[in-house]
């Protein structure tokens, strides 16, 4: 730890809580648009939002009828941040929503993974639509050919045949990251590529490479950008 | 000993799953081609089960190579033909699954009234003939529920609102057709056909995706 990071730790502090959460959601929003696979839930971070949007929608109706010019103006500006806000968090949710149609199996796998961890990748609703859909669609699937086929080839996740039926996204797909502290040497698998991170530096690297510093996945030593 | 011939469907079904990646709408469900795929694999399959019924459960693959070879196929061909139909469904269930997530009512835009409506989605088929299968109903039917309950759940948000960052709260909006009068937090607005208003962008966003109104930029 030098004088940046000291220093980077007080700016931090000093800042209010409202504009770190502002940051906090923009910061998962931008990782969960860039990262092939879902990262985990921020509950806390979305409850505290959620929260606020709550109680802004209910400041604007309270005070619609107030005719005042003042009071109104404000109110534009604080439904303009809302709708931004909104937007934020429908776009991160579209973005999850995404991964989570795209890779069912796979993610179930992993969240079931994740759920003795302090972080589950999915939040309950998430979790509930994607398996609802999951049996919506092997039910449409099955009620359209598969419940015709032999009994050996009914499955979803048949995994013989040297294929996988599960699929999978590109861990290897190529991320742009800036780090925000020092991150020291990264190897990257597969290749023999090495080289060192230091904050501030921005690179482009493999996702799968970066992973365990990354926002939401890792330390948070490292954002997507 | 013969190897049943039995690749010629399917690159067709193929081809139209990719075709239906490129149109705006549905073309109708091939069900006859599916049918006849399904015909395949359970041929297939009962040639590999008569294939194996001499020996009685004790097939050694290196004893008669020739055998198993027409088993691999066999194998291979039911393989190819099942990923060949999911991909194939699987690219139609998306495109239903846009469908409702864009609030286009495909259900009723496929009954024949509805063309037209929605910017030119769901029409184009003016037959009086439903291009979807009736599973491919039943699907909609219930995702269009699942998604409406999953809504629910972010009644704030507005999940299926625009993906745009919004830039101004009040745009301008030309109405296109009537739609009535609607209520907003300033008042109520009697929307008819060519007048113009500047609105909130929130309380309208519907109208806009429904075709209704027009935004002006």
């Amino acid at each position: 730890m030098d004088i940046d990071d000291l220093l980077a730790e007080v700016a931090v502090d000093s800042t209010p809580p409202e504009t770190r959460d502002l940051q906090e959601l923009t910061r998962c929003w931008v990782a969960e648009r860039v990262a092939p696979e879902i990262l985990p839930w921020p509950s806390d971070l979305m409850d505290r939002v959620l929260e606020r949007i709550r109680r802004q929608i209910e400041l604007v109706e309270d005070q619609t009828g107030n005719m005042d010019p003042k009071t109104n103006f404000k109110l534009i500006i604080i439904q303009t941040e809302l709708e931004r806000f909104k937007f934020l968090v429908r776009s991160f949710l579209r973005a999850r929503m995404k991964k989570i149609d795209a890779h069912p199996i796979h993610i179930l796998a992993q969240h079931t993974a994740s759920t003795s961890t302090f972080a589950p990748l999915l939040s309950p609703s998430e979790l509930q639509y994607m398996t609802s859909h999951q049996s919506l669609l092997s039910n449409h699937y099955s009620s359209s050919f598969l419940s015709q086929f032999p009994a050996s080839l009914q499955r979803l996740d048949d995994t013989t045949g040297g294929i996988s039926m599960v699929d999978k996204p590109d861990e290897d797909k190529a991320v742009f990251v800036r780090a925000m502290k020092d991150v020291g040497d990264i190897f990257v698998e597969g290749t023999d590529r090495r080289f060192e991170m230091k904050r501030g530096d921005v690179w482009v690297v493999r996702w799968s490479a970066v992973r365990r510093w990354s926002v939401g996945t890792g330390t948070g030593d490292v954002e997507l950008i | 000993m013969y190897i049943r011939v039995c690749l010629t469907n399917n690159p067709r079904k193929v081809q139209n799953a990719k075709r239906t990646l490129a149109l705006p709408h549905l073309p109708p469900y091939a069900s006859e081609l599916t049918r006849s795929i399904i015909r395949e694999v359970r041929d297939l399959d009962k040639d590999v089960s008569s294939i194996l019924a001499p020996y009685s459960g004790s097939f050694n693959p290196s004893a008669s190579p020739e055998t198993a070879c027409a088993l691999l196929v066999n194998h291979l061909c039911m393989r190819r033909n099942k990923r060949c139909l999911l991909a194939y469904h699987k690219v139609r269930s998306d495109k239903l699954e846009e469908y409702c997530w864009e609030g286009v009512d495909v259900l009723e835009a496929q009954g024949g009234q509805g063309n037209g409506e929605g910017g030119g989605m769901g029409s184009g088929n003016g037959k009086d003939e439903s291009s979807l299968s009736p599973e491919e109903e039943e699907y909609v039917r219930q995702y269009s529920d699942l998604l409406a309950a999953y809504k629910g759940r972010w009644t704030d948000i507005d999940l299926t609102g625009t993906l745009e960052p919004p830039r101004d709260l009040f745009i301008d909006v030309r109405v296109m057709k009537d739609a009535g009068e609607i209520q907003t937090e300033y008042g109520s607005i009697m929307l008819t056909k060519n007048s113009q208003f500047y609105v909130r962008q929130g309380d309208v966003e519907r109208l806009i995706t429904q075709g209704y109104l027009q935004r002006l930029s």
